[in-house]
């Protein structure tokens, strides 16, 4: 579990393709892992205004385990999930020019579309309290993905991020820290996670207000998910 | 209408997208009239931006950067993605305007039938006239003592008309005129002017006059023009014919 670096990294094809003519391009993930980590967000954004396909592809490489992460927790379904993260890659192939704010940092960009994608996807789902109660029933739902933590992925780009994150939710009552999951990693609303809790609507609100105002406080340091 | 403390209270939860499907786009539409909230949920995403990172990540199949990367890549370009509707949008232009034009044309086309069955209607009654004529003068045109062509009259008793043909004549000379008579028991009853033209013969149909005297016969005469519609020849006779 959790070897993506290994897999994505030591792939027999290769997920990151030579550039001919160009011997300062990456011909390998793990080379474009190490490019991307040198030259910084900035640069990548610039190749891939400047549309380099290689760029595209160190980013689908760095971020692809963030996005599946939030979308395969909220889905509960990997296919759906590689749909929704192909949509997002898509978006911002598309949109990367007229991202607009420069100081916004990529990856956060691509999991905000990433996770409003899942979300709008959720409520469609006409039936999804009942795949969700079925799936509840027979004990099949993710695990509490926020406190998934592994030592040997610390190589992840953006890993750092992670554990700051995890320790601000950590430091959350646990009753606050359920709201925030089955809201913000769920995406279960107000309503929704009431009748899970069994418990009055505006506590849900009074808990997610005070848990994300401490979020707010705690995610403030973080400004760059490349160490 | 909702109170603005109520959308200071859920700032949070539409950026977190907590609220319920209806409240969403009610925040949604109160977010295009309210600078202070926009300002503000934009600020909260900025601060909220990095707590996705919080779900653990997962690790993608192998080649997986590769295929998505190939799936984008591989797309028609969005001009081409829209190519089909933009095509759509003209073809439905067009057909527009092919419309139009058509209901234009069909317009002028439907004028021109009416016309044309107008001028058909006209012709198979002279026909009728001629076919169902149970009687038929004929008699020669003399201008300054030279034959000059012809005059044909086709009497229809059915429904009193004669059917009227002058071949032969030449256009008439300035300041003069062709004119057809009715020869009746009681006089002269002034008809239609005749225009000739040498390359094909003047072709009338004629009701019977509105008198009661009988009809007798029929003379064409030269003529001065305005004349002012003398009920009786005052130039030339040309041709001349009685039953």
């Amino acid at each position: 579990m959790h070897t993506y670096l290994m897999l994505s990294a030591d792939s027999p094809s290769g997920d990151a393709a030579p550039v001919p003519g160009d011997p300062t391009k990456p011909s390998g993930a793990s080379r474009g892992r190490r490019q991307f980590a040198l030259a910084g967000e900035a640069g990548l954004r610039r190749r891939l205004i400047a549309r380099d396909e290689q760029a595209l592809v160190e980013l689908i490489d760095v971020a692809s385990p963030w996005l599946l992460g939030i979308t395969q927790g909220m889905l509960s379904d990997a296919d759906e999930a590689r749909e929704v993260v192909l949509e997002t890659f898509a978006t911002a192939w598309d949109r990367i020019g007229s991202m607009g704010d420069e100081h916004e940092a990529l990856l956060p960009w691509l999991m905000r579309i990433a996770r409003n994608r899942a979300i709008d996807r959720l409520r469609r789902r006409r039936r999804f309290r009942l795949k969700l109660a079925r799936a509840e029933a027979a004990g099949e739902l993710p695990p509490d993905q926020v406190g998934a933590v592994e030592v040997n992925e610390a190589a992840q780009p953006g890993w750092h991020v992670h554990r700051s994150v995890h320790a601000a939710l950590d430091a959350l009552p646990p009753d606050q820290r359920e709201a925030v999951r089955l809201a913000y990693f769920q995406g279960l609303t107000h309503s929704e996670i009431a009748a899970r809790l069994g418990i009055p609507m505006g506590t849900v609100k009074t808990r997610l207000r005070l848990a994300f105002d401490k979020l707010r406080t705690a995610l403030a340091p973080i400004k760059d998910w490349i160490a | 209408m909702t109170a603005h403390s109520w959308y200071i209270e859920n700032r949070v939860a539409f950026v977190a997208r907590s609220l319920e499907p209806g409240e969403e786009r009610t925040f949604q539409d109160h977010l295009v009239r309210c600078d202070d909230c926009s300002r503000e949920v934009v600020r909260l995403e900025r601060e909220l931006s990095w707590l996705p990172m919080g779900a653990a990540p997962v690790a993608p199949p192998p080649g997986f950067a590769r295929q998505i990367a190939g799936e984008i890549l591989d797309r028609p370009s969005r001009w081409r993605r829209y190519l089909p509707l933009a095509a759509a949008a003209a073809l439905a232009l067009v057909s527009v305007g092919v419309s139009l034009q058509a209901r234009g044309e069909g317009r002028e086309l439907r004028d021109r039938l009416a016309s044309r069955e107008s001028r058909l209607a006209a012709l198979e009654d002279t026909l009728s006239v001629l076919r169902r004529a149970n009687m038929v003068l004929q008699t020669q045109i003399s201008m300054n003592g030279h034959q000059q062509g012809g005059l044909l009259i086709f009497q229809d008793a059915v429904s009193h008309r004669w059917g009227v043909i002058v071949h032969g004549l030449p256009p008439a000379p300035a300041g003069r005129m062709y004119q057809f008579w009715f020869i009746t028991e009681t006089g002269m009853v002034r008809s239609v002017e005749v225009t000739a033209d040498p390359r094909r013969p003047a072709f009338m149909t004629l009701p019977m006059p509105g008198v009661a005297a009988p009809v007798m016969g029929a003379a064409l005469t030269m003529e001065p023009m305005g004349d002012g519609g003398t009920n009786e020849p005052r130039g030339v006779t040309l041709a001349h014919v009685t039953f």
